[in-house]
């Protein structure tokens, strides 16, 4: 491993030991040792926060955990940004809107996916919660969505997801935006039932399957 | 015949029954549907507010043929709005929920309004828990209590509780410890208004999103701390503890909960759950997607189900969509009336 590895290797690591702080400091010594901030970004945070995705799929980690992880990327990510080459900051990302559908106000699952989203190379756009139908659909023709990811905990705001979907049609938007849906009441079986594209069990397969639905097999980040 | 109030106490007790309660007690656990609401001529979101529309609405499942029980409040918003949270009262189709939390972060908990267990909406599920104990009809009366957590994550931002639990643990100790006083002073005010039985139920607080250190840590003590609490004010009145999500986890860690029952979502086997649990009751877990999407066959098979792998009592797995039909409802209670418990079942059910 040389030194550059090493370093890598390091910024992965704090991301895994949720180390906002310590992290700070990798992240400007990786720079001030003339080390491209791209590099530092896909094969120190996001690797870090991919070994955390895989340990929270093994149930090594919780969501609680994969939280403070993502603290420790955002840090890193604060340090490493600003000297990403211009036209790796504007180049154009896949675009997604999330939110949790309205009557519901539980957001944490729908906050995981869009870290991990965001970790995976997506543009989030983030509705929050307690989200009217309308603005799922509004706002995914605003940015230019390819993707909308609807989330609920609650199975009496469920039918809503049905709604976007419907909407989204009727605006002749199908064609362009793939919706994935998540949350405990929810089902792959529901996902067919009201039309969306596919439903994820938890913010690691949310990923996979939006890579999959896009044809972005290979990594799509920066 | 045992009467509904008697049969669900003794299941609670695991004592021989008939044949196993079939309830759905409200709260997180929703029991009302757009069709209950019609029957009734009690809807959302004026029912949140009003002692005599609350408890209509709250007994309309049971004459209605689907639950054995009355079950109230409809939502797991009084306690944080007594606690200074804004809630939105929703409309016919949703519930109320918290839109704006009176804490920025952990510190400054200690500021929150004291909690009064006789005012606001906490006194109006109160005197509604007070009509239908003087109706006293032989249905269980079952009041709902939010899980710690859920308070928790009611009052300040779940992000940043979740993340205090692991960086900031004495301070978030405290903070669940008074909250669960709180919750456990409310379960005292309707224990005393006549409530049979109490179901708390902490979705906020599953071993999925806290593992099993955190669930041991936070939800296990506060959880035991409230149950205690409710039998010293009231030993004979049951206790209902739903624990969301799957468990597999935390299993091992479920038998230190010192409730009467123990109820599960759908994605939890009920068979693998009595491995862990063998002295308590089971309550669950028929598929909410399924009553609100399926067909009465398909609940009544998965009624069945319930009642093959050893539920004690039957219930739905989660709160129920409120456009269940009354149809798919109904199908749970008569399946559960027409049950007679094999040999290979469950022990627990001979024929009284």
């Amino acid at each position: 491993m040389n030194e550059r590895e090493a370093r890598l290797r390091q910024l992965s690591d704090s991301v895994v030991n949720m180390d906002d702080e310590g992290i700070v400091e990798l992240s400007r010594n990786y720079i001030q040792a003339g080390h491209p901030a791209l590099d530092g970004i896909l094969g120190g945070l996001v690797d870090g926060m991919s070994r955390a995705g895989a340990l929270y799929e093994e149930e090594e980690y919780f969501v609680s955990d994969l939280l403070l992880c993502s603290d420790a990327m955002y840090a890193g990510l604060g340090e490493l940004t600003p000297h990403l080459p211009e036209e790796a900051k504007n180049a154009r990302k896949p675009r997604a809107v999330i939110g949790v559908v309205e009557g519901d106000t539980h957001d944490i699952g729908k906050n995981l996916v869009k870290i991990m989203l965001e970790t995976a190379g997506f543009e989030m756009h983030d509705l929050g919660r307690d989200v009217p139908v309308a603005d799922f659909v509004a706002k995914a023709k605003e940015v230019e969505a390819s993707l909308v990811c609807l989330s609920t905990l609650m199975t009496t705001t469920m039918t809503n997801m049905g709604r976007i979907v419907a909407l989204l049609e009727q605006e002749n938007l199908r064609d362009t935006v793939k919706v994935i849906i998540g949350g405990a009441p929810v089902s792959a079986a529901f996902a067919r039932k009201i039309g969306a594209d596919g439903y994820a069990g938890n913010a690691v397969e949310a990923v996979g399957m939006a890579k999959r639905l896009l044809g972005l097999e290979t990594p799509v980040l920066a | 015949m045992l009467d509904p109030l008697t049969r669900l106490r003794k299941a609670l007790a695991r004592q021989a029954v008939d044949r196993p309660p079939c309830i759905c007690p409200g709260g997180m656990m929703n029991l009302v549907t757009r069709e209950l609401m019609e029957l009734s001529g009690h809807g959302w979101p004026a029912a949140h507010a009003d002692p005599a529309a609350m408890a209509a609405l709250a007994a309309a499942a049971h004459p209605a043929g689907c639950f054995e029980n009355h079950g109230l409040p409809f939502c797991m918003t009084v306690e944080a709005e007594a606690l200074g949270a804004r809630v939105a009262m929703g409309d016919m189709g949703s519930e109320p929920r918290v839109t704006a939390y009176p804490l920025a972060g952990l510190d400054g908990w200690e500021d929150l309004p004291a909690f009064d267990p006789g005012s606001s909406r906490a006194g109006i599920v109160a005197e509604a828990v007070r009509r239908l104990a003087r109706r006293d009809d032989g249905v269980p009366v079952i009041a709902n209590l939010t899980g710690p957590l859920s308070l928790a994550g009611s009052l300040v931002e779940p992000m940043i509780l979740y993340k205090a639990l692991r960086r900031d643990p004495d301070r978030a100790r405290a903070f669940i410890d008074r909250l669960s006083d709180h919750i456990l002073a409310f379960g005292r005010t309707l224990l005393a208004a006549g409530a049979d039985v109490v179901a708390l139920s902490d979705p906020s607080g599953t071993g999925e999103i806290l593992g099993p250190k955190l669930f041991a840590a936070y939800v296990l003590p506060a959880v035991n701390r409230i149950v205690r609490g409710l039998r010293q004010t009231r030993p004979q009145a049951g206790i209902i503890v739903h624990i969301c999500g799957k468990m597999h986890t935390v299993f091992p860690l479920l038998s230190t909960i010192e409730a009467d029952a123990l109820s599960f979502d759908a994605v939890v086997s009920l068979k693998k759950a009595r491995l862990h649990l063998p002295d308590t009751a089971l309550m669950g877990n028929v598929s909410t997607f399924a009553l609100e999407s399926g067909r009465p066959e398909k609940v009544a098979a998965l009624t069945r189900h319930s009642l093959t792998s050893g539920a004690d009592i039957v219930a739905p797995a989660c709160g129920m969509g409120n456009a269940s039909p009354l149809a798919n409802v109904r199908a749970m209670l008569a399946t559960v009336r027409n049950h007679v418990p094999g040999a290979q079942d469950h022990a627990r059910h001979p024929l009284a």
